[in-house]
């Protein structure tokens, strides 16, 4: 007679919470590895799918999303005729609040070098990629912008000719390209007086820019360099640094940056977080399980009163400690379909990838849920001991 | 030729230290119960009766004395009782004040798993348990969980259970003290009956003198000792 079994039987409502409780702890799990995912690949999405091998930036930063950069605006023609270098674009990349619908939205502006960037590098949800020389957009859907729509941004009106799905930057606000020149001219909007006040001060010679090579009204960030098949990167960043004014990154340093410079304190405190929900799971089962042998005491007095051999009592507690171990991956099991469910619907992209979730069940459920049901078990084990048969008797 | 001595108390004395000193919960009690017998175990709050029913059913080790199983010593001062588990699961059927039983198994089942503890396979056990259901009136309850029985049907279930492994010896402990007059005495007619008609020697501990006509023997404890003997 399998009486753990029958106590789940008995009390069916208690095991199906117990089972929703552990989905909801397994579904913050899942999300908060997802959260993290999501935002390590929307920090990487521009770096890994722009196709460049050298990132040339402002020189001793680390541009232009650990730091800020900016490089002269010809920059491009000088790097482009160092040898072994195939093409190179400009980039540029700033956050943009702008009025749409009555509502203020939040865009990440992206300049991109046209004709040279040919956009191939996105995939477009919708529309096409920019052809016009000025005011043409392509947003993501995340924006709020769809094609067809007209938005001004600094004083002139574009028109989103397409859009894209889940391209953000590190901080999730939706990507909206534009031609790297409609790009400096919204990131070099100024009141008039601004304007006014920066010519008087460039008629005295004590413009903010006095002493740098670089124009300090230059908003480009970067130069995007593609290598020739036969370049020898290290000569062409050794030659291109020579110059003195620009350093030069490459895919992988700039990836470094991101993920160990920018989003290191965001990814541990996600994993501070998610290490944190595991460990209340792991102490919640336990509970469940200690809670379940304690509910049982009386019960164990009894069977021992009976004459009920120790092997007897632990087998119960030790089926028990089974069956909550199967209403974990019974948890895990509905966790994957609400996080399907529910994590589409949050702000930030949850990546739910199926080698994660693979991780998570083996590491979750067939590695420490096991040790939590074992070691759960064995204290209960240990207090049924401790029952005394005359309990029954008081 | 009289019937052979189920259990037989020699000399049982159980004492504590208490914090006025010792404390003589058991002083020095005799008793042999035959096979077939049903003896009552009366005597006020504090008598002993419940130290003598521990002891009797090797939940307590004696201070002094000795306790026989059917011919065979299995208690006396320093026995391990961990040990003597085996010999209460063979030897000993035990009902209480309440029934105890456990509330998630049906009342066939209750009965089933003092056999299942001896390892007796699961389909005829539960066969057993509905037979001995029935012979105490209660097959239509087989299957009720203890929550939807009343008290006599409860106690009955507990009868059944402790009948089960077919011990011996049974020992109660006050099992009319949760039912009314009419239902106590129905519990007692079937320790009467099963006295009678299994052999099976069994000890009452009770307050209740209104069945009192029902035990083969009295016996009547006073401050850790026999103050009377009475057959009936």
């Amino acid at each position: 007679m399998n009486l753990a079994l029958k106590d789940a039987a008995h009390t069916p409502m208690r095991f199906v919470l117990t089972a929703f409780g552990v989905a909801l702890l397994m579904t913050a799990v899942i999300g908060m590895t997802g959260l993290y995912r999501g935002v390590v690949g929307d920090a990487l999405l521009v770096i890994e799918r722009i196709d460049a091998d050298l990132w040339v930036v402002q020189g001793e930063r680390a541009g232009p999303f650990a730091e800020g950069s900016a490089v002269a605006p010809d920059m491009d023609r000088r790097v482009a005729g160092v040898p072994g270098v195939a093409d190179v674009r400009r980039f540029t990349q700033f956050s943009q609040q702008f009025a749409f619908e009555g509502a203020t939205r939040r865009a990440t502006i992206t300049g991109a070098d046209i004709p040279a960037d040919d956009g191939r590098w996105l995939a477009l949800a919708a529309g096409r990629w920019l052809a016009a020389g000025r005011c043409e957009a392509v947003a993501d859907e995340s924006t709020g912008l769809a094609v067809s729509d007209w938005v001004e941004l600094a004083r002139d009106v574009y028109e989103i000719v397409g859009s894209t799905r889940h391209m953000v930057d590190s901080a999730g606000d939706g990507l909206l390209f534009v031609g790297i020149n409609d790009a400096t001219a919204i990131a070099q909007k100024r009141t008039s007086e601004a304007i006014y006040l920066a010519r008087a001060a460039r008629g005295t010679g004590e413009f903010a820019g006095a002493g740098s090579s670089v124009a300090q009204e230059s908003k480009i960030a970067a130069v995007l360099v593609r290598l020739a098949p036969a370049a020898d990167a290290a000569n062409v960043i050794a030659t291109i640094e020579r110059w003195g004014d620009v350093r030069v990154l490459t895919t992988q340093q700039q990836r470094d940056l991101m993920l160990n410079a920018r989003l290191w304190k965001l990814r541990l405190q996600i994993l501070a977080f998610t290490g944190l929900i595991l460990l209340i799971t792991a102490i919640v089962v336990s509970l469940i399980v200690y809670t379940m042998t304690l509910e049982k005491l009386y019960e164990i007095a009894l069977l021992k009163l009976i004459g009920a051999r120790e092997s007897v009592v632990a087998t119960m507690i030790g089926q028990q400690a089974g069956l909550i171990g199967l209403i974990g991956l019974a948890g895990f099991l509905l966790s994957i379909g609400a996080a399907e469910l529910v994590f589409p619907l949050f702000p930030r992209r949850v990546v739910i990838l199926a080698g994660d979730l693979a991780l998570l069940g083996l590491a979750l459920l067939g590695l420490a849920l096991a040790l939590i049901c074992a070691a759960a078990a064995w204290i209960g084990i240990a207090r049924a001991s401790r029952v005394n048969a005359r309990e029954v008797l008081a | 030729m009289s019937p052979p001595v189920i259990l037989s108390a020699r000399g049982l004395a159980r004492h504590y230290a208490g914090p006025a000193g010792l404390v003589r919960a058991l002083d020095g009690i005799s008793l042999d119960i035959q096979a077939g017998e049903l003896v009552g175990i009366f005597g006020p709050s504090g008598s002993g009766k419940s130290t003598f029913l521990m002891l009797a059913g090797l939940l307590e080790t004696p201070s002094a004395g000795e306790v026989w199983l059917a011919g065979e010593r299995v208690s006396q001062p320093g026995t391990d009782l961990d040990r003597l588990r085996e010999v209460r699961r063979q030897k000993i059927g035990f009902v209480f004040q309440k029934a105890n039983l456990i509330p998630f198994l049906t009342a066939a089942e209750n009965v089933a798993l003092s056999l299942e503890l001896v390892d007796v396979a699961p389909a005829p056990v539960l066969a057993h348990g509905c037979r001995l259901l029935a012979a105490l009136d209660l097959s239509h309850r087989a299957d009720s969980l203890p929550a939807r029985l009343s008290g006599g049907e409860q106690q009955r279930v507990a009868v059944a259970r402790a009948l089960a492994n077919s011990p011996p010896l049974i020992l109660a402990d006050e099992p009319t003290a949760a039912l009314d007059s009419v239902r106590g005495r129905q519990v007692m007619q079937l320790f009467r009956r099963i006295a009678a008609s299994r052999g099976t020697a069994v000890a009452v501990v009770t307050h209740d003198t209104r069945s009192a006509d029902l035990f083969d023997r009295r016996v009547h404890l006073e401050d850790g000792r026999l103050a009377t003997r009475r057959q009936e």
